[in-house]
């Protein structure tokens, strides 16, 4: 498994993992009120009297700029690491919220990861699957230490001319 | 290190939110429901019992196997995914009514707005009963089972 610790498949990981954060959070930053409406479909976040405002409008306001900010720190490289455990982190959270769906039987017809109008993914076992694939992703980049430039070329000799 | 970077993030990323959402003109409301659109009116589940005392009429719009599961005494299924049907068999109890209230799932659930817009299109005025049936059945108010209002 030495190529997991090469540094372009590191990078190549970590940006493609970024890009998707961004362009996950576009449409939702565009879009709220959409974006709302499809975060109480997932009846998690109740309203709350004690609160004062509605959990679940909050939690549609701020997640896609969570999801912006990681993905930019992601494809530029700055905080990579801790940038990769909160996507690894808000993957956790859509994890169980889609598994809390299904368990529930609660009928999600637009899971709201990509876009809010329009035809969307359902929550069901395919996003599962999506999502253990860039939680697994995330974790990655979080853990690995890639090899440096030097450590590289030291070990992959110049082919004889 | 990694713990206070991690703070950081979110903390920006929570900050950039709440400022954006307030300054771009196109924000949610916080303190509101966002299933609430101008010229919707919801009532509280205490005032929908008085309603329901004084004779109102009660609209389910859930699927109608949840209504057939228990539903508000008096209340006819209009589900929201079938509604034009539905509508079509008691147009003329609606066009007699003078106070209709809508309700569904509560938190979640949409189809009692919509069902309440779609009969405002049609002349009809209609409430929606706010955190619907869960609010309903925690104040411990009266439902009833099958598929007979």
């Amino acid at each position: 498994m030495r190529w997991l610790r090469h540094p372009i498949v590191y990078w190549v990981v970590s940006i493609g993992l970024g890009a998707v954060f961004i362009y996950a959070s576009l449409d939702k930053i565009a879009h709220p009120l959409d974006f709302a409406r499809i975060v109480y479909r997932y009846q998690l976040a109740g309203p709350s009297a004690t609160l004062g405002v509605v959990p679940a409008n909050v939690l549609a306001v701020v997640l896609p700029w969570v999801e912006i900010v990681t993905g930019i720190l992601l494809v530029t490289g700055l905080w990579r690491r801790e940038a990769a455990l909160v996507a690894g982190g808000m993957l956790v959270m859509f994890l169980v919220a889609v598994g809390y769906v299904l368990w529930q039987g609660i009928d999600v017809a637009h899971c709201g990861c990509f876009t809010v109008g329009g035809e969307g993914r359902s929550a069901g076992w395919t996003l599962i699957a999506g999502d253990l694939g860039l939680l697994a992703a995330a974790l990655y980049v979080a853990n690995v230490r890639p090899r440096t430039a030097a450590s590289v070329s030291a070990a992959e000799p110049v082919a004889a001319v | 290190m990694r713990i206070r970077r991690i703070v950081l993030i979110l903390l920006a990323a929570t900050g950039l939110g709440l400022a954006g959402n307030a300054l771009s003109g196109q924000g949610v409301a916080l303190t509101r429901n966002a299933y609430v659109r101008e010229g919707d009116e919801e009532i509280t589940a205490k005032e929908a019992r008085d309603r329901l005392d004084k004779g109102a009429l009660f609209l389910d719009a859930r699927p109608v196997a949840f209504y057939e599961m228990s539903h508000i005494p008096g209340a006819l299924p209009l589900p929201e995914d079938d509604f034009d049907r539905g509508f079509a068999k008691i147009e003329p109890r609606l066009r007699s009514s003078f106070d209709i209230v809508v309700y569904c799932s509560g938190f979640g659930c949409e189809a009692s707005h919509l069902v309440a817009r779609k009969l405002k299109e049609r002349g009809i005025p209609a409430v929606v009963l706010s955190e619907g049936w869960p609010a309903w059945t925690e104040a411990g108010y009266p439902t009833k089972e099958g598929a007979q209002p």
